[in-house]
């Protein structure tokens, strides 16, 4: 009568299990929205002094930087409007530069609010050893 | 192509995807989080190799390539190439939970889209690489630690990033 794992995996994948994903939309389209999402993202966080690459040795991702988490986040929210179905305007293109600059000032002005670094400096240390 | 030997080859492509990525960022060189120290030193005690366990502690502690490749396959199930997507931020920010300093999730999760989305020309279904997952865990975790720290050690000797201790 009610199954809740069949019904939450049959909404999940309905846009694309029928074939219905973005029917408007090209995959050559989908490809220019996540190129255009990943380049506006990397511009405006250089806009906004965010440095280009995160600090030298590549282990600790808490810094932020224009690279790392900025297009990341910006291709898989605009993953997740396609997936939905919402293609604003323009083939997506107006959606993929809405979300690139709407990531960019994520990560520079709300990343550390959101995601807090850890307290204590020796992350990784045991307490009592 | 068949289911068998399909996933058998989606293990292997598993296994060298989150052993490479995972390598490559530094997990066997010092533990991210805290509880992948104990595992490490438990893993030495009984004969293991320190970089091993530091690699085997990461895994289980943290979302790293290994949780990033096995959500990559599920995503890919469900929504095609955004759902691997998707998955990078959940790794991502399960990254940020654990307060795991590393990249080896989000990079293993991308991989694993790639490499999933390739190898789809040749008949490879998610499914395969959802199953080869839970299989290269095992084989990591399951069988014998000690031994295969042992190998994980070589691995990051290759790759110059032995524990630093």
């Amino acid at each position: 009568m009610f199954d809740l794992v069949f019904n939450a995996i049959y909404f999940a994948s309905y846009s694309n299990f029928y074939g219905l994903g973005n029917i408007s939309l090209s995959s050559f389209d989908i490809l220019l929205a996540y190129i255009v999402a990943i380049v506006c993202s990397i511009i405006v966080a250089l806009v906004l002094r965010l440095p280009l690459l995160p600090s030298k040795p590549y282990r600790y991702s808490f810094d932020v930087s224009a690279l790392y988490p900025t297009p990341i986040i910006a291709i898989s929210i605009l993953s997740i409007f396609l997936v939905l179905n919402y293609s604003f305007m323009y083939n997506g293109l107006v959606l993929a530069i809405v979300i690139g600059v709407l990531s960019a000032l994520f990560v520079k002005y709300l990343f550390d609010f959101v995601f807090p670094k850890p307290l204590d400096e020796n992350a990784g240390e045991d307490i009592n050893e | 192509m068949n289911e068998v030997i399909g996933i058998i080859i989606a293990t292997v492509l598993c296994l060298l995807n989150f052993i490479i990525v995972d390598t490559y960022f530094g997990l066997p060189e010092q533990p991210g989080v805290r509880g992948a120290r104990i595992i490490g030193k438990d893993v030495e005690k009984r004969g293991g190799d320190i970089a091993g366990g530091f690699f085997q502690g990461n895994i289980l502690c943290s979302p790293d390539a290994s949780a990033g490749t096995l959500m990559a396959s599920i995503g890919y199930l469900l929504l095609g190439i955004p759902g691997g997507i998707i998955a990078a931020l959940l790794v991502f920010i399960g990254n940020r939970l654990c307060a795991d300093p590393g990249y080896a999730g989000t990079t293993g999760c991308l991989t694993a889209t790639t490499i999933i989305f390739l190898t789809s020309f040749v008949g490879f279904k998610p499914e395969m690489f959802i199953v080869g997952m839970v299989i290269a865990i095992f084989i990591i975790m399951g069988i014998d630690q000690a031994r295969i720290s042992v190998v994980l050690g070589k691995i990051a000797k290759k790759f110059n990033r032995y524990a630093r201790e």
